[in-house]
């Protein structure tokens, strides 16, 4: 009832139910759309009036996606650059939070420090993408793998650093001393005290990484030529552009672009407002 | 790994005040490190190859890329087209958004499933959004007009990505499906950040429900309200990939954002110089809303 003010009646809350279903089957329907086009053969995707229930299901475009074509190879590589670029990002920015959270370091370099990491995440990927295509190139490191994981390390680390700063500041700094006085080192208190309290904030930031590594698209277009680096957002919008037709290969790519996406924002809601305000609403 | 540092500044310095002060640069210097050369490196690099001239084989410096800026109509619309789309989409996005988070933010049966569903749109990679809808809007097999002419209407005219208006119109619709729900879920976590106090003295002073939420609700949001508008003019400034699935700037470059013709310009006809000086008005106009952003959470962190 909060913010509402006064309860609702009978006729009110059904209105509220009929809008709120209205807004789910709008952000879902066109999703669902993608999905049944994945397992429809050609005569029911272009069917007039379009077939949203009933038609005899395929899954050819899958098989054809990902057996005949190379979208096998682009998922193993989304895998494999955005696991490195969690990895490396995690390892870094959760040791640069620590020190930004729980040292006091002169002229409120704290804060300085931590908002320049933070202002580095703002420039629009457009205004990077073209001087780091022309330095990657120098250093032979296009259409590499390696060049992926280094951008999007650079990429999540703002955002390790932001979010594992709130996390450390919200433990008590008692917990921390006692473990001092036990006698153990500052980062041995890390280790064996601080870390396992914030396991699940360490589990979230890893999880929206990924996400963000999953998703990415200008810097992987920018980046990569070939099959041998190709992620699967550049290899479904290779598709796209270059064969309007192939409606079937395209969502089934989709599709399985997808799936991964949702599990893991299911997994890391309780910590999504925190995630994408980076750090600012603690949700 | 973490262990192996730790063990050497034992060994080395053991407890000793100097151990401990250089401890906290120790640990932030990779990062910071890893930043300078991932952003800062590579725009002094972009200013270089932004007042050199590449043709002949020697670099010249020279300022004509920047000159060349004052007469491109081609980037000036593309500027426009940003701004405006930039405009509508967030107003659209703002009212639909706080309507939902209004709307939700109540005791009833089913809203974290009504919650987690809207989510799923805004957590889609781009360029499935991208594929979602050109499924969507296509104008002779789409579900849209096929839905339509199954009913009876005409969609001779509805070619949605196929003409200037209609195409431009149909990214920002797009772009309200999917980032509608970032400001429903930044602003519903605002409400139910808000006490139940206020409310309770608005009601004893007799305030209409309008009065309560113009009066009590809207001043009491307003830092949530500031983040998500901030954020979301942020990303709608530097918007790319859904478009670039849907029309890649076409029909005639009418939906052609700073953002793609900057691309274009550099890795499609390969004048990275004027590309670089391009991406510095981007940057300069991100700059203004991302400095707004960095100074509210400025004040956060000293309150």
């Amino acid at each position: 009832m909060r913010g509402g003010g006064r309860g609702p009646g009978a006729g009110g809350r059904l209105m509220t139910y009929a809008l709120a279903v209205f807004a789910v089957v709008a952000a879902l329907l066109p999703v669902y759309w993608m999905l049944t086009i994945s397992l429809k053969r050609q005569v029911d995707q272009l069917a007039v009036p379009p077939k949203w229930l009933i038609f005899e299901p395929t899954l050819a475009h899958y098989a054809d996606a990902f057996l005949e074509r190379s979208f096998a190879q682009y998922l193993v590589t989304s895998a494999i650059v955005a696991v490195s670029s969690t990895a490396c990002a995690l390892v870094l920015g959760t040791l640069a939070a620590y020190g930004l959270a729980r040292f006091r370091l002169p002229r409120k370099l704290n804060t300085r420090v931590a908002l320049w990491i933070l202002s580095t995440r703002m420039f629009p990927p457009i205004v990077t993408a073209v001087p780091i295509f022309l330095l990657m190139s120098d250093l032979e490191l296009l259409d590499t793998i390696a060049s992926l994981v280094i951008v999007y390390t650079g990429f999540n680390l703002p955002f390790v650093v932001w979010m594992m700063r709130g996390f450390f500041r919200e433990i008590p700094r008692e917990l921390e001393e006692a473990a001092r006085v036990d006698g153990d080192s500052r980062l041995g208190a890390l280790r064996r005290v601080i870390l396992p309290l914030v396991t699940p904030g360490l589990a979230a930031t890893a999880v929206f990484c990924l996400i963000i590594s999953w998703n990415e698209f200008l810097f992987a277009l920018t980046l990569t030529q070939t099959d041998n680096a190709m992620t699967l957002p550049v290899g479904i919008s290779g598709r796209v552009t270059q064969y309007e037709i192939e409606w079937g290969v395209m969502s089934a790519a989709g599709v399985v672009a997808m799936i991964p996406i949702l599990v893991f924002a299911l997994a890391v809601q309780r910590y999504l407002v925190r995630g994408l305000s980076l750090g600012a609403v603690k949700g | 790994m973490l262990s192996k540092v730790s063990r050497k500044l034992l060994k080395g310095r053991g407890h000793t005040r100097g151990g401990e002060r250089a401890l906290p640069y120790l640990l932030i210097a990779p990062t910071v490190a890893v930043l300078v050369a991932l952003s800062i490196y590579p725009l002094v690099y972009a200013v270089k190859v932004s007042l050199q001239s590449d043709s002949g084989d020697g670099a010249r410096w020279t300022l004509q890329h920047f000159a060349r800026l004052l007469s491109d109509d081609f980037f000036r619309s593309a500027l426009a087209h940003t701004l405006v789309y930039a405009a509508i989409a967030l107003t659209v996005e703002f009212l639909l958004g706080l309507g939902l988070a209004v709307l939700l933010n109540r005791e009833m049966r089913g809203r974290s499933f009504f919650r987690a569903a809207l989510l799923v749109p805004m957590m889609l990679p781009p360029v499935v959004v991208g594929v979602v809808w050109r499924l969507m809007l296509n104008s002779s097999f789409g579900v849209i007009n096929g839905t339509l002419q199954s009913v009876g209407v005409n969609t001779e005219q509805l070619t949605w990505t196929g003409t200037p208006k209609l195409a431009f119109a149909s990214v920002i619709l797009v772009d309200i499906w999917q980032w509608t729900p970032f400001i429903f879920l930044i602003l519903l976590a605002g409400l139910q950040a808000i006490p139940e106090e206020p409310y309770e003295a608005a009601l004893i002073d007799g305030s209409s429900p309008w009065q309560t939420f113009r009066h009590v609700t809207l001043p009491l949001l307003k830092p949530a309200i500031l983040i998500a508008l901030l954020l979301r003019t942020m990303d709608l400034l530097r918007v790319f990939d859904q478009i670039w699935i849907l029309t890649q700037g076409a029909p005639g470059g009418a939906t052609e954002t700073a953002s793609l013709y900057i691309y274009l310009t550099a890795f499609r006809f390969g004048d990275f110089g004027y590309a670089a000086a391009m991406s510095f008005v981007l940057l300069l106009l991100t700059n203004v809303v991302s400095v707004l952003y960095i100074r509210l959470l400025q004040r956060q962190e000293e309150a």
